[in-house]
């Protein structure tokens, strides 16, 4: 019975950091424009078939920018995977590397790199009250499956719609 | 450990629908997902500093992988028509 | 490793290969064949090489770009 609950305890946590990582990755990519234009030709096709398949053109654009260059998803995650192995240090190495990775493909790196520094102290933070690191690894996967890998037609009509938030 | 059972169990069903999925292009957004996990299990499965740069490289590599394939994908359509 | 996920794991790598015999695009055949390169490096990490992944994670996107220099010559031709 004990150990039902402590289950049950560890996958609230990982819902929660969930929550967390997907407001903190979606936030600063919508900020800093990934719904805007394709960053490269390919990141412009996969929005133009998304378009296709039903969804927004603008969600489409962040769906390509996310799959063609590494952006602040792919620095949270990288983010709680080094908080992990080596506290907040291995944080901000990673934060260089990420900046390496988005020089490769070709993009600026600002959300890749901003994502990776603000998520390195928030899951410090969260490992002080009790959380673990390995909740918001498996919270940042659950997080990009809500984005990239149910429905793209739902994804990419939310991200349009937050986008157009954010230019008015 | 409930967190690489939720990693390792998301990779695979986002590998069935990698292949279910018919458009190719609709199929990278999917192959991302499978690296996002990957990358998440093989910092779960063995915590040490180095493991860092593994992870690093992997991920980076296959954005840079779904990179070409987009680009050079929309380019070859493009000249053909 | 536990069994659950050697399993699944290697369903990964069993998928990928499969499908990478069995489609007829090049396109699709290297999304299948990037499919089996994930499925490996979780058994070369459990093992303790991290080295070894880290190089073969380098190593497995470049064949994918020099292939597909290959796809494009073909595509400009037809």
């Amino acid at each position: 019975m004990l150990e039902f609950y402590v289950m049950l305890a560890e996958g609230l946590r990982v819902l929660i950091a969930a929550g967390v990582c997907w407001l903190n990755f979606v936030t600063i990519d919508v900020f800093f424009g990934l719904p805007k234009e394709g960053g490269v030709s390919g990141a412009t096709a996969i929005a133009q078939e998304v378009e296709k398949g039903g969804g927004a053109l603008h969600g489409g654009y962040m769906l390509g920018n996310i799959v063609s260059s590494p952006d602040a998803s792919a620095g949270t995650l990288l983010a709680s995977c080094a908080v992990y192995a080596a506290g907040i240090p291995g944080g901000l190495v990673m934060a260089l590397l990420v900046y390496i990775g988005n020089r490769i493909c070709y993009d600026p790196g600002y959300a890749g790199t901003t994502g990776c520094i603000t998520a390195t102290f928030i899951v410090y933070a969260f490992t002080q009250i009790g959380f673990l690191a390995t909740d918001f690894i498996a919270g940042m996967v659950i997080a990009i499956l809500t984005i990239q890998g149910l429905s793209h037609v739902h994804a990419s009509r939310l991200l349009a719609t937050l986008w157009r938030w954010r230019s008015a | 450990m409930i967190a690489l059972a939720v990693v390792a169990i998301i990779a695979a069903l986002e590998a069935v629908r990698v292949v279910a999925e018919r458009n190719t292009m609709r199929k990278l957004p999917y192959l991302n997902v499978v690296s996002f996990a990957i990358t998440g299990s093989l910092m779960l499965l063995l915590p040490h500093p180095l493991t860092i740069l593994a992870c690093a490289a992997y991920f980076v590599g296959s954005t840079l992988e779904s990179n070409a394939i987009a680009s050079t994908w929309s380019g070859g359509i493009r000249k053909h028509e | 490793m536990n069994e659950l996920y050697a399993i699944l794991f290697g369903f990964i790598t069993l998928l990928g290969g499969v499908t990478t015999a069995i489609y007829r695009d090049p396109f699709d055949k290297l999304i299948s064949l990037s499919l089996l390169a994930a499925g490996i490096f979780p058994f070369i990490v459990d093992r303790g090489y991290v080295d070894v992944a880290a190089a073969a994670a380098l190593i497995a996107p470049l064949g994918t770009i020099f292939t597909l220099m290959v796809c494009r010559r073909r595509a400009r031709d037809a």
